[in-house]
């Protein structure tokens, strides 16, 4: 494949613009991000019709967990990058280490969403609390179940990596989890401030 | 073909930015609840991060262009309807009450 375009000296352009991952994980993700762009126009429609009950509810969720669970992400988001990064340089153990950082501190939101409801409930809130719960409580169960496929998916691409199946020639497989990861962990930003922030 | 474009370092920062962004939405979030401006500042720190995770995690500006087209939309997406319900909620409640209040 030849190069097509001009390239400035100095300047690092891909021969051909790629997909990381593979295109399979690509239609998964495609997927998600249209669900949740319908649900987060479900979220703003409810917010335009029942301003007050957004105000009042935002003020009643725990923003500790928000935050936490936000950290968590982001920090679990960041492990898996260095991992395809390690292996990209042959660096298959440091590799392996960053990735099982990642899923360790992955398993920290379903933990930390469990707390949360809990205190959820103590404090009389559950899905027939008011609109804002209920768009609250559809919204972040919906991400509670991708996060947990993403968790899923990282296991078998842990195993894989033990099993020594990815090289600095050869990790789509990794790529695919990554880029799947970042896409749930772009959604959670979102979901972030208009449930915790917004009050 | 693989071309390598993140840099171990520019990840780490990506993240500490991240954090930081994070910390610093929820202070205003603490300290000016019913600042008129809130809205729209909250909207750009959400597209900054989204973009933040987009360029330094997935590598978009090198990905292919439904790809990079794809994530730009749907990262745009939610702070455009934010400051749209924000200043503008009236309207859209109207548009979407389709007759029923």
């Amino acid at each position: 494949m030849g190069v097509e375009a001009a390239v400035l000296p100095g300047m690092a352009v891909p021969e051909r613009r790629r997909i990381p991952g593979n295109k399979g994980i690509w239609v998964g993700i495609s997927c998600e991000l249209v669900e949740f762009t319908v649900m987060f126009v479900i979220y703003f429609v409810a917010r335009a019709h029942y301003p007050e009950a957004f105000h009042e509810g935002a003020a009643r969720l725990s923003r500790l967990a928000g935050t936490g669970i936000t950290l968590l992400m982001v920090t679990s988001s960041y492990f898996v990058a260095r991992s395809v990064l390690a292996i990209r340089a042959g660096r298959r153990r440091a590799s392996l280490l960053w990735l099982a950082s990642g899923m360790a501190v992955a398993l920290g939101y379903p933990v930390a969403k469990a707390l949360e409801v809990g205190w959820n409930l103590a404090h009389g809130i559950d899905g027939s609390s008011g609109i804002f719960f209920t768009v609250y409580y559809y919204l972040t169960f919906n991400h509670l179940v991708h996060a947990s496929w993403g968790i899923l998916g990282m296991g078998w691409v842990l195993a894989r990596s033990l099993a020594g199946a990815y090289t600095a020639e050869d990790h789509a497989g990794l790529e695919a989890l990554a880029s799947y990861w970042h896409a749930t962990d772009i959604i959670w930003l979102v979901l972030f401030p208009l449930f915790y922030v917004l009050a | 073909m693989d071309t390598v474009t993140t840099h171990p370092a520019a990840a780490t920062r990506a993240w500490l930015a991240l954090v930081i962004l994070t910390l610093v939405s929820l202070g205003l979030g603490e300290w000016f609840p019913a600042a008129t401006w809130l809205p729209l500042l909250v909207a750009a720190i959400v597209w900054v991060k989204g973009c933040l995770v987009a360029r330094c995690f997935i590598e978009s500006q090198v990905a292919h262009p439904f790809i990079a087209r794809g994530l730009r939309f749907f990262i745009a997406f939610a702070p455009m309807a934010l400051v749209a319900t924000a200043y503008f909620g009236d309207h859209l409640a109207r548009w979407t009450a389709l007759g029923l209040r």
